[in-house]
């Protein structure tokens, strides 16, 4: 039995123990009254919010019950917000706002320290503006970074590459030119990496770099630490923070950017973790995606279902490695899709419970390790071309269910986005659509668990976990994700969902306003002026990557030597691979790193 | 009945945007349409390569990752600089492609750019309607390989009944090898695996593949083994995918005929690649024009008694057992070395992993199919 197989016999145990647990409470005297104590404990320690007109309320929601069992099905089966099994939450308060005035007799007195704990927690919270960005050359990136930070005071820059650098290859690959720098920047060295991000104090607790990349994720990995090293000496290395996507099975499994075998790609994705746990305590080495998973067509319970033994697969790695998980577990974050089908009620609530449970007690992690960290986008794929305003309405409705299910952070698209790349008008739309769910509105900042545990949402739990452990059992009847993944077991299940999305949208049963339906057969798209990146700047590219690689040619071939060598042995890479980018190209290390491992074969 | 279309799709380099193409090549082949997939991320030298080899009436281009008119116009310069003018293009990229963009596209030579909400059966009938005429007087041939592939379309289109080119077998060098087996054995993989040896080992060898895919007549087919051959879409080999047309048994009623012409056109190895076969299927005939047979199995065939009846076992001269890093692959390589020696024949059994870089069992079978020591130390012989 592979790990999957122990995660779906903890959940099952799990949901059996918290059964026991109602049991117990009804026929237990002793239990069901220490439950009952426990119970209005809880609410007398609630603290009190008011809203702009007066009114008060509970900082947190309960249900309203007083029955031993019922209590019993709630603590153990949902437990409170930040507590085991998370269904409700990661963390206590979410998006509540900080308390201003301590009020007498509630929060300060009965909950004080806590309360001073989170209201410090809030008070240096970061803002939670993180807008993917890359285009053109990497001076120009770095200006636009510039420019959304401005006014910030932290720095949370997310960064978009290219298509040839996704793909690890170099600006002067045959056939690429027109691609480079479009729809991301242009990597090609160490020294496009300082460039990208000058000007910014890359060890500072206030600055975080995402970078959106997996297929080459070790590499680039090494050159944003070899740039950072440059600029700031060897010291800055283990006050690094932010993420690396590098997810290699959703690669395989849905998004296509893999360059190496799989199992190669795990090899140098586990070489890379590896590191960056031991050097780089505060950096996030993966970031688990579904989101391309569910635009690239699958249901949201494969998307929830895929993405959660994907990450449960690589725990296994992690640790087959010996990497201990209370370094690699908290170090794991996760990105999901949000779209209008009803299980996006709660998919992400079931997710954050199957993954504590899962983590818990098929992997023995402590508390850090159990959180399911999430942060959720709209979905792309759900916005239309025709009568592109309304996309206004799909976000803010996908705003809506993401934050129902209490996601850590958020992106909301842009309404333009099926026929552009998002102007500066419409993505401070989507912008604004956060802040008016979550500061302009009450619905989410003053009390938790607003609009949690309807009977609804409890029939879409039940559902979408029942629907994901029998995708589990699927995979795991398979002989694992990496045996599914080689079988294509999850591309074929994602395709053919995709197809019949297609087919319902074309016969009617899905029904998208203004495109199938209420059309008025008008093409309101405004005609756009697209930003494209100019031949000079594509052409100063290549020069430069000649350039380097003409300086750095004699170097270069003892690096890569040195890179093989190590690999061929078996041993992990990535010190060899910090050394290597300070005098290689992006292409060059990828060329010699598949003489040695081979070629991604794709699957159809 | 006219034969069916056959056009080409693929998604253009450093773009790995297949959702709306893989559903798209559904659509057409509902249609009655032939498709080639060549996949994603594929440059434009691997695509006009593959179009003119595989002699189809147009290219369809799904592109979602910019440069989109860079990349037609490329390939429509390059379709011409081959000589393959009446290879057309078209395509679509949902809302990457502006009007303006279409338009400047269609300038340069691009027949037709579908936009966002362009429903699938109006692509369909589009190609339907403009790349079904047949071709009638086709401009002279400019390279060997346009008009190698214009003779196997004649073939083709024949059904079989157009015999090729009176070339004398006996004046060819070409070694023929048949590959076969069920489907999911791996039988592509390790075919491209080969050529990859093939063209490193002979740097001057040139191959032909021909590949089948199963269809019913009249009906359209997937084609889609480029999309995983990697390694060969590569100047020194000729690929044609072929799709059965109803024949059962492996293979279509013009492979003979396609064959015969390949043998002629002096490659240094013919590879024949039959659809996944049953048990009793029998492709390759006794003393036929193949010269080689090799069965590929994996190690999930069944309880052993299933080998008495897979007729190939007493046929192939070589037996590979791929997927041998997969469970019972021990006992596997075991009953099927004891049902071939109650052949009592010269046959060779091969373990390999073809889907691991570097295989030494792909190795073996390089060695015995080329006749190169490459991995002759390695293979056991067989008593």
């Amino acid at each position: 039995m592979s790990k999957l197989g122990q995660v779906v016999e903890s959940v099952e145990k799990y949901n059996q123990f918290v059964l026991d647990q109602v049991k117990r409470a009804r026929t237990d005297e002793k239990f069901g009254r220490d439950l009952l104590g426990r119970w209005n404990d809880i609410k007398a320690k609630i603290p009190v919010s008011r809203a702009p007109t007066g009114l008060e309320l509970p900082r947190l929601a309960l249900p309203e019950i007083d029955e031993p069992g019922e209590i019993a099905r709630y603590l153990f089966g949902e437990g409170l917000p930040g507590e085991f099994p998370f269904l409700n939450g990661a963390y206590r308060e979410m998006y509540l706002e900080p308390v201003r005035e301590v009020e007498e007799g509630s929060y300060g007195k009965n909950g004080g320290e806590t309360n001073g704990k989170i209201d410090k927690k809030i008070l240096q919270a970061e803002e939670p503006t993180r807008l993917f960005s890359g285009f053109m050359l990497a001076e120009d990136t770095n200006e636009r970074f510039h420019y959304l930070t401005a006014h910030q005071r932290t720095h949370r820059l997310s960064t978009a590459f290219d298509g040839p650098t996704l793909y690890g290859i170099d600006s002067d690959a045959d056939g690429v030119f027109g691609k480079i720098g479009e729809g991301g920047v242009a990597i090609d060295t160490v020294e496009d990496m300082v460039r990208l991000y000058e000007g910014f104090d890359l060890g500072a607790p206030t600055f975080s770099a995402s970078m959106t990349i997996s297929g080459p994720a070790p590499i680039i990995m090494a050159m944003y630490i070899a740039a950072a090293k440059r600029r700031f000496g060897p010291k800055v290395v283990p006050k690094l923070r932010g993420t690396v996507q590098a997810d290699i099975f959703k690669e395989v499994q849905a998004q296509n950017e893999t360059i190496f075998p799989t199992e190669a790609s795990l090899r140098f994705l586990t070489d890379m973790v590896e590191f960056t746990t031991r050097e780089m305590p505060r950096w996030y080495p993966i970031s688990i995606s579904g989101y391309h998973i569910g635009e690239a067509g699958s249901t949201p319970v494969q998307q929830a279902a895929y993405t959660l033994s994907n990450g449960f697969a690589y725990a296994e790695m992690f640790a087959a490695r010996g990497i201990p998980i209370e370094q690699f577990g908290p170090r794991l974050s996760f990105f999901l899709d949000c779209g209008l089908d009803v299980e996006y009620i709660a998919l992400s609530r079931v997710s954050r419970r199957i993954w504590a449970i899962g983590m818990r007690d098929a992997f023995g992690a402590g508390p850090r390790g159990q959180m399911f960290k999430l942060h959720t986008q709209t979905s792309g794929r759900s916005l239309v071309a025709a009568e592109f305003k309304n996309n206004l309405t799909r976000t803010a409705a996908e705003l809506m269910l993401a934050y129902m299910n209490a996601t850590n952070s958020s992106h909301s698209n842009s309404a333009d986005e099926p026929f552009t790349t998002p102007s500066e008008e419409w993505i401070r739309l989507a912008a604004h659509s956060q802040a008016i769910l979550l500061e302009e509105s009450g619905i989410f900042k003053h009390t938790m668990n607003m609009l949690s545990g309807s009977p609804g949402m409890k029939a879409v739990e039940r559902a979408v976990e029942a629907a994901i452990l029998e995708e589990f059992r699927e995979i795991e009847r398979m002989g694992g994700v990496l045996a599914a993944v080689e079988n294509r077991y999850q591309r074929s299940q994602i395709q053919n969902a995709a197809h019949r999305y297609e087919q319902q949208i074309y016969d009617g049963t899905r029904p998208i306003i203004a495109l199938n339906k209420y059309r008025n057969g008008e093409d309101d798209a405004p005609e756009v002026k697209l930003v494209r990146t100019p031949r000079s700047k594509q052409q100063l590219q290549v020069d430069r990557l000649t350039k380097f690689k003409k300086k750095n040619a004699e170097k270069a071939k003892r690096a890569l030597g040195k890179l093989a060598d190590v690999v061929e042995r078996g041993e992990n890479c990535f010190p060899a691979l910090l050394e290597a980018v300070e005098v290689c190209s992006l292409g060059q290390i990828t060329e010699r790193l598949q003489e040695v491992v081979g070629r991604f074969r794709p699957m159809v | 009945m006219a034969s069916p279309i056959r056009i080409l799709t693929a998604v253009p380099i450093c773009d790995g945007h297949d959702s709306a193409i893989n559903t798209i090549n559904l659509e057409f082949i509902r249609h009655g349409i032939e498709v080639i997939y060549l996949g994603y991320h594929r440059s434009v030298g691997d695509i006009v390569r593959a179009a003119i080899q595989e002699d189809v009436r147009a290219i369809g281009i799904s592109s979602y990752n910019g440069g989109h008119v860079e990349f037609f116009a490329d390939v429509v310069k390059h379709l011409k600089k081959e000589g393959a003018h009446d290879i057309k293009v078209f395509g679509g990229g949902g809302g990457t492609i502006t009007h303006a963009d279409a338009k400047a596209m269609e300038r340069k030579g691009v027949d037709k750019i579908f936009f966002a909400g362009t429903s699938l059966d109006e692509m369909a009938n589009y190609v339907r309607e403009n790349y079904s005429k047949p071709r009638q007087k086709r401009s002279l041939a400019k390279t060997r390989d346009i008009e190698l592939a214009r003779r196997l379309t004649e073939i083709e289109e024949a059904k079989g009944r157009k015999a090729a080119k009176s070339h004398a077998r006996s004046t060819s060098t070409a070694r023929v090898i048949g590959f076969t087996g069920p489907g999911g054995a791996g039988k592509t993989t390790l075919i491209d695996e080969l050529v990859l040896r093939f063209l490193s080992h002979k740097p001057k060898a040139r191959v032909a593949i021909l590949s089948h895919d199963p269809s019913v007549v009249g009906e359209g087919a997937l084609l889609g083994d480029r999309a995983t051959m990697i390694n060969s879409q590569h100047d020194r080999v000729f690929m044609r995918s072929m799709a059965t047309r109803g024949q059962a048994g492996g293979l279509s009623p013009a492979t003979e005929g396609c064959l015969r012409e390949l043998i002629g056109a002096g490659f240094d190895y013919v590879i024949i690649e039959t659809v996944g076969t049953g048990q009793e299927a029998m492709p390759f005939q006794k003393n036929g024009i193949v010269d080689m047979t090799v069965l590929v199995m994996n190690p999930d065939y069944g309880a052993r008694l299933q080998l008495q009846k897979i007729v190939m076992l007493d046929l192939a001269d070589i037996v590979v057992v791929n997927k041998t890093d997969q469970a019972r692959a021990r006992a596997a390589i075991s009953e099927i070395e004891q049902r071939l020696d109650q052949n009592r024949r010269a046959q060779q059994l091969v373990a390999s992993v073809a889907k691991r870089h570097r295989d030494s069992g792909v190795d073996q079978l390089f060695g015995l199919i080329s006749g190169d020591g490459l991995a002759r130390a390695a293979t056991k012989k067989r008593r």
